[in-house]
């Protein structure tokens, strides 16, 4: 299915959808088609580490998954549609007081093209609200975005509750967003920060152990 | 009319308008004192801006919206919706901060008239947010992929009977109305006029008169405050702002995720829909520099920052249009000053291609050394000051950190000193350490 992984890859998005309902109509099964895909992404998060694709072909690489996996959704188990081989568990939400979202769907869309698991609480999640769904979800890594200033406050309050709920020692707190630096993570307390998702998702990976 | 202007270059016209500006023509001081203060400062940006070397040092201008109302105690709330305490903290925050240019207090804008409005385009506080937190910006697809047709077409048009209505609860009824060119000749004037009697759409237009009244009132209570601000020797860090064509198209109606799969989907409609906004995007700055004799145009660049696109596509969809309207308003005689948010590392060199000392970019997370290295000599750069430090960094972490940033991009001129953002928040002992340190170790 060398075809289909260059027309991904290649952003033809026209050409990737005509060629999985091509595979699909030939009797292939949609497990193989979804490996397809899968290859393809790994060759597009390459690129986009390199600094030869940016956010508008991750963009294009999430809406062509989308676009496949709504075809390909019925004919699979539940099983297979959840995918397996998750290399880690990301907790995921913009903090409390902003209401921000590119940066946080771009990291989304990266850590999910790395095998993560993502939950993802979407924006102006309240501080409490992350240490619930900590409890619940049990991720490795909880990564708090926020642009505005005012998120470093919120991101401290989070890592704050996160250790008195006795969770800290367990999970990796990142945060990601345009004003952080050195001086606001020795502040938020948290373990690693980034302006952009690349950068971000290679934390993620190392220290999940990929 | 200045004599001899339409035979003046760019950067002549540029020269006169800010030395016109400079000059405080116009303005009621309150005494020599103050008149040669105001001169001093505006002077030292004037200098900065056209790469003279400044006589004694750099320009002071930390960039802020909401930051001085916060620093005086307020809410953003209040001075959303009281013109008297924004107004008080303008003539306080200028005093005793005692920046070179101060902020633009109307850009804090009025909450009355926007909750008549039915504005859905941000969230203000009270409306979505709480009431210490400034306004943030809703983006969403108030344009959708059909529609860009309309939009090059007549984007006046599209405006008003497509965006008002999606981005306006109170102005949607104007959806309804027909294109005004019926207005041309007599016998088919009939339906546009019509249509305006209509119940739902005299609504829409009443509550345009009444956000249009109120804000009336609202800017006739806060220009005293303002005159008093210039009065006392305090110049405005803007005369009036725009928009790069791309970031106009991507924040206010595709949105970054559908313009972005636009550069694939449909290339040629964004290069025409940005192309065709270059113009609009230029009498929009002129137009405000004049009214407030102010020759500065502030310019928020967005979308094209390093990590959202490549070199690539930088130039063929974000830079040609910005340079357009960079040298429309340098044509015209104003003073552009781009606010480049986020990282430009990979950028610099398209801004070098512009002609000496036309424009001036206030970077945020951009390498300085490297800015200075590249446009040096060519354009006034500045800011380069992390805003984390103001928040949650030391008075002397402050003081070092301006020193050393003042020696790496100061050079021998051409350099403002100012902050990587539009502050919202600011504590008070390390902000004024950071003016008091950009004065001190700025001389030149």
């Amino acid at each position: 299915m060398q075809d289909l992984i260059n027309a991904v890859v290649e952003m033809n998005e026209d050409d990737a959808l005509a060629l999985t309902r091509k595979y699909l109509d030939a009797g292939t099964p949609p497990l193989q088609i979804m490996d397809a895909y899968r290859d393809a992404l790994g060759i597009i998060g390459k690129r986009f580490e390199e600094g030869v694709y940016f956010v508008p072909e991750l963009i294009m690489a999430a809406e062509m998954m989308k676009s496949a996996s709504e075809l390909m959704k019925p004919l699979m188990t539940a099983e297979e549609g959840q995918g397996s081989n998750k290399v880690g568990k990301f907790l995921l939400g913009t903090v409390q007081g902003d209401i921000h979202d590119i940066g946080k769907d771009m990291v989304h869309m990266l850590l999910e093209i790395s095998g993560f698991e993502v939950k993802d609480l979407g924006v102006d999640v309240p501080i409490q609200r992350f240490c619930d769904e900590a409890k619940e979800f049990q991720p490795d890594i909880v990564g708090l975005s926020g642009l505005l200033t005012l998120s470093y406050e919120s991101m401290k309050q989070v890592v704050d509750a996160l250790k008195e709920a006795g969770m800290r020692e367990k999970i990796k707190v990142i945060i990601g967003g345009g004003q952080l630096d050195d001086h606001v993570c020795r502040y938020v307390g948290a373990d690693a920060w980034v302006n952009d998702a690349v950068a971000g998702v290679k934390y993620c990976l190392k220290w999940v152990g990929k | 009319m200045i004599e001899g202007w339409e035979n003046m270059s760019s950067s002549q016209k540029q020269e006169v308008f800010l030395a016109k500006w400079a000059s405080g023509e116009g303005i009621a001081f309150a005494d020599d004192e103050a008149r040669a203060a105001y001169q001093y400062r505006a002077g030292l940006i004037r200098d900065a801006v056209k790469l003279k070397k400044t006589p004694d040092r750099v320009p002071v201008v930390p960039l802020a919206v909401f930051a001085p109302i916060m620093l005086y105690g307020y809410s953003a709330k209040q001075a959303m919706y009281d013109p008297h305490i924004l107004g008080k903290v303008l003539v306080d925050y200028s005093r005793d901060y005692d920046v070179d240019a101060t902020f633009i207090a109307p850009m804090v804008m009025h909450g009355p008239a926007l909750d008549v409005l039915g504005y859905n385009l941000y969230k203000w506080p009270g409306h979505g947010i709480r009431d210490e937190q400034g306004y943030q910006f809703i983006e969403k697809e108030y344009m959708k992929s059909e529609d860009y047709d309309h939009f090059i077409a007549d984007p006046t048009d599209y405006w008003l009977r497509v965006w008002f209505p999606r981005t306006h609860s109170a102005l949607k009824p104007l959806a309804q109305m027909p294109p005004l060119y019926g207005t041309m000749e007599l016998p088919m004037a009939g339906p546009w006029l019509c249509t305006l009697g209509a119940p739902p759409i005299q609504e829409a237009l009443k509550a345009l008169l009444e956000a249009g009244r109120i804000s009336f009132e609202w800017i006739q209570a806060l220009g005293p405050y303002i005159g008093q601000t210039f009065g006392s020797g305090y110049p405005m860090c803007a005369g009036s702002a725009t928009k790069a064509p791309f970031d106009a198209l991507g924040d206010s109606f595709r949105g970054t995720t559908q313009l972005m799969m636009d550069l694939y989907r449909r290339p040629e409609k964004v290069l025409e829909a940005v192309e065709r906004l270059v113009p609009l995007m230029i009498s929009m700055g002129v137009g405000g520099a004049l009214a407030n004799n102010n020759p500065l145009v502030f310019i928020p660049l967005h979308k094209g920052a390093d990590g959202f696109m490549s070199n690539e596509q930088f130039n063929k969809f974000y830079w040609p249009s910005l340079k357009k309207v960079i040298l429309g308003l340098a044509a015209n005689g104003c003073m552009p000053v781009c606010f480049v948010e986020g990282g430009y590392n990979h950028r610099l060199e398209f801004l070098a291609e512009l002609p000496k000392g036309e424009c001036a970019f206030i970077f945020d997370r951009t390498d300085m050394a490297r800015a200075r290295e590249v446009l040096g000599g060519k354009s006034c750069i500045g800011g380069g000051f992390p805003v984390s430090l103001i928040i949650t960094g030391t008075v002397q972490e402050v003081e070092q950190e301006t020193r050393k940033l003042l020696d790496t991009a100061a050079g021998d001129g051409g350099y403002i000193l100012s902050i990587g953002c539009a502050m919202d928040e600011a504590r008070e002992d390390t902000l004024k350490a950071f003016i008091q340190a950009g004065k001190k170790y700025g001389r030149y």
